[in-house]
């Protein structure tokens, strides 16, 4: 059976085109996906059911005894951490935010270690952002910074930029400029029509010198700024002021190298000033499929984004104090859950170290880092493959993603539906 | 005068904050009962705390409260302190002193971070360390500390004097990253080295002893002054906005 219109769970892109052929309840190929996307449709090796650590052993548990080990973990800690939520959907956000308000915990998501700058940037400066489909079809100058959408978002280019022709871009590669700014030449840089090569940890530096050049007062600048030659960033400038509509977007590089979210506020400043010439905007490479859409819950339900601190009852976020990987490191929580993310992959080492120290719950498909640092798992249906869901595509749009295969497994959405449920009958009886 | 010690009693889980805004010099002039909070749960402060008070003070003025033990874990002491002082004998965890509008509070030992938040007046003096974001804004805010005075003795982490829209800010050590980004108004001094300072400037002055590194290179060069007897060089910046404000540094390097 071949099922189109699929939505890819993997990256910010959600490719809503995909074909996928299932035989014998097994999804066995993919039409138009990415291989970032195909690998994780065909993916196996998912976990049978519940584990617990026993000693150094792990012992197959039922959904109810984890269920009952997680509730009793998250009633008993001082400062619960409820961790993840990137890679599920926004149905199930919805219900670890009704927990984390009522256990008084702290609920926080992947993009405290992604795109997190680029959120605390937009609520200093605003943010001037449009949807794909603007860029696909009007935006004639591209800018990728700090990031390599050819390896973390393959598609990116196909259906939106180099290669989309859109409604005002008969000939996209003809009509179509790219520029790329990053530290070292990539895939994405070789696609580039002009490749800004800056040096490590001289973004604010260089997007300054660009903001000074648009205001006129590019002649106090020296002959390069950050390894980049003066003549090249005014030869960008006018570039960008000749555009009829341009398009930044920006990844990991900008984010999270020094400066941080100023690095991002000192790149709207340019998109903002860039606006007094032509038409202008930026965008975020989101990473997970559904990280914006953790933001979105998150704030249409606490009023912020992420690291969101329920101790007191009342909604408190500070990044820096609230989020994951400070919380962690500084051994704040006694507790941790962990749904539909690895931290064990990607946080620094003390943080791991004061995870293995603690009661740990993690809720996803598979084995991961964080297996190892969890006292019990609990595997779940994949949103977009043996779930379906709501998800939000890195543009702000909410794309509905669908279920391809029946499965035995329970939706994230109704594991936490039934922990929150029981934590409901204690606080709220 | 009243006379206040308060000290840290041994926890079980050490590392899990306590919210302690409650300690400033005015709540306990109203002899109400005092709540802390250890993170999600409400505790009467005397369980955290060996309470000792002598004396007696019919205005804030007049109350002094002195914190010893392991208090790097306690946050917001002194929020909202109008009057008064606060001597911690060590390390101070973070937020202390946020949105203070006068008074002392003094610290043995190191500072986490945001201390002085969104500061309005008083003085804040710390013999160690300050961490990041010392005498800075909140998230999304336009203006950071407005008034008052924050000395640091030891080096401030990034970010320090963040938003700085009144008041004086020094540091005698050194200054991490990003010192006095989006500056607006008042004064930051930082008598040791720091990093690309003052992104972004509107107004207000810096002055930097040491070397800034890494400085920007949107601000334009007008000269040189004398300041005690050595020369320093004047910048006006920063000219990627409109800004007015004065960089004063003893010397420079440029990520070129």
């Amino acid at each position: 059976m071949i099922i189109k219109d699929t939505v890819c769970p993997f990256c910010g892109c959600l490719c809503d085109d995909i074909e996928v052929t299932v035989e014998d309840g097994k999804i066995v190929a993919t039409d138009n996906a990415c291989t970032l996307g195909t690998s994780k449709f065909l993916g196996d090796h998912r976990m049978k059911s519940p584990i617990r650590r026993v000693g150094k052993e792990w012992k197959e548990i039922s959904y109810d005894e984890a269920i009952d080990y997680t509730v009793d973990m998250l009633l008993d800690a001082d400062r619960p951490l409820l961790y993840g939520w990137s890679g599920t959907h926004g149905e199930a956000q919805c219900v670890g935010v009704h927990m984390a308000e009522l256990l008084k915990g702290v609920i926080d998501n992947t993009s405290s270690v992604c795109h997190g700058p680029s959120i605390l940037a937009i609520q200093e400066v605003g943010h001037p952002g449009c949807t794909l489909g603007q860029v696909k079809n009007r935006a004639d100058i591209i800018i990728y910074w700090g990031c390599n959408p050819i390896d973390a978002h393959p598609r990116h280019l196909s259906r939106y930029t180099r290669y989309a022709n859109g409604f005002f871009l008969e000939n996209s590669f003809r009509d179509r400029k790219v520029i790329v700014v990053d530290v070292r030449k990539s895939q994405t840089t070789n696609l580039a029509d002009e490749f800004v090569q800056i040096k490590p940890g001289c973004d604010y530096a260089v997007l300054s010198a660009l903001r000074a050049i648009v205001r006129g007062k590019g002649d106090d600048l020296p002959r390069t700024v950050g390894g980049v030659q003066r003549e090249q960033l005014f030869r960008i400038v006018d570039l960008c002021k000749k555009a009829k509509f341009g398009a930044v977007y920006f990844g990991l590089g900008l984010t999270m190298t020094a400066g941080k979210y100023k690095n991002i506020r000192n790149a709207i400043e340019l998109v903002d000033e860039l606006n007094r010439h032509t038409k202008f905007t930026i965008s975020a490479m989101r990473g997970h499929y559904n990280v914006y859409g953790s933001n979105e819950v998150n704030t249409w339900m606490t009023g912020y984004p992420f690291g969101i601190d329920f101790s007191r009852g009342i909604a408190f976020y500070n990044p820096g104090e609230t989020t994951a990987v400070d919380i962690l490191a500084r051994k704040e929580c006694d507790a941790c859950l962990i749904v539909a993310s690895d931290p064990a992959a990607h946080f620094p080492r003390p943080c791991i170290e004061h995870l293995a120290e603690i009661p740990v719950v993690q809720i996803d498909p598979y084995a991961n880092a964080t297996t190892a640092f969890c006292d019990v798992q609990i595997p779940v249906g994949i949103t977009g493959i043996d779930a379906a869901g709501t998800a939000y595509r890195m543009d702000g749009v909410p794309i509905r993603t669908k279920k391809v295969l029946e499965t035995a497994y329970p939706s994230d959405e109704e594991i936490l539906g039934s922990v929150y449920a029981r934590i409901q009958e204690v606080r709220q009886p | 005068m009243m006379r206040v010690s308060l000290a840290v009693r041994p926890r079980k889980k050490p590392t899990i904050p306590i919210e302690a805004e409650t300690i400033t010099p005015a709540s306990f002039l109203e002899g109400a009962e005092i709540q802390v909070w250890r993170g999600n749960r409400e505790l009467p402060l005397d369980e955290v705390f060996a309470v000792t008070i002598e004396g007696a003070a019919d205005r804030p003025e007049d109350v002094e409260i002195v914190l010893s033990g392991d208090t790097s874990r306690m946050k917001r002491v002194g929020e909202y302190m109008d009057a008064g002082r606060i001597v911690i004998d060590g390390d101070i965890g973070m937020h202390c002193g946020n949105f203070m509008s006068g008074g002392v509070i003094e610290i043995g030992g190191n500072a986490d971070g945001w201390l002085g938040r969104e500061m309005q007046g008083g003085t804040i003096i710390c013999r160690g360390n300050a961490a990041d974001y010392c005498a800075a804004g909140y998230r999304g805010g336009r203006k950071g500390m407005t008034g008052g005075t924050v000395e640091i003795f030891g080096n401030a982490g990034d970010f320090a004097a963040e938003n700085l829209a009144g008041g004086t800010v020094i540091i005698h050590g050194n200054a991490g990253d990003m010192a006095g980004v989006e500056l607006h108004d008042g004064t930051l001094i930082i008598k040791g080295d720091c990093r690309r300072p003052c992104g972004n400037m509107s107004g207000g002055v810096c002055v930097i002893y040491g070397i800034a590194y890494d400085m920007l290179p949107t601000f334009r060069k007008m000269g040189t002054e004398i300041r005690d007897g050595r020369e320093f060089l004047s910048f006006t910046g920063d000219i990627a906005n409109r800004g007015k404000g004065n960089l004063i540094v003893k010397d420079c390097t440029y990520q070129d």
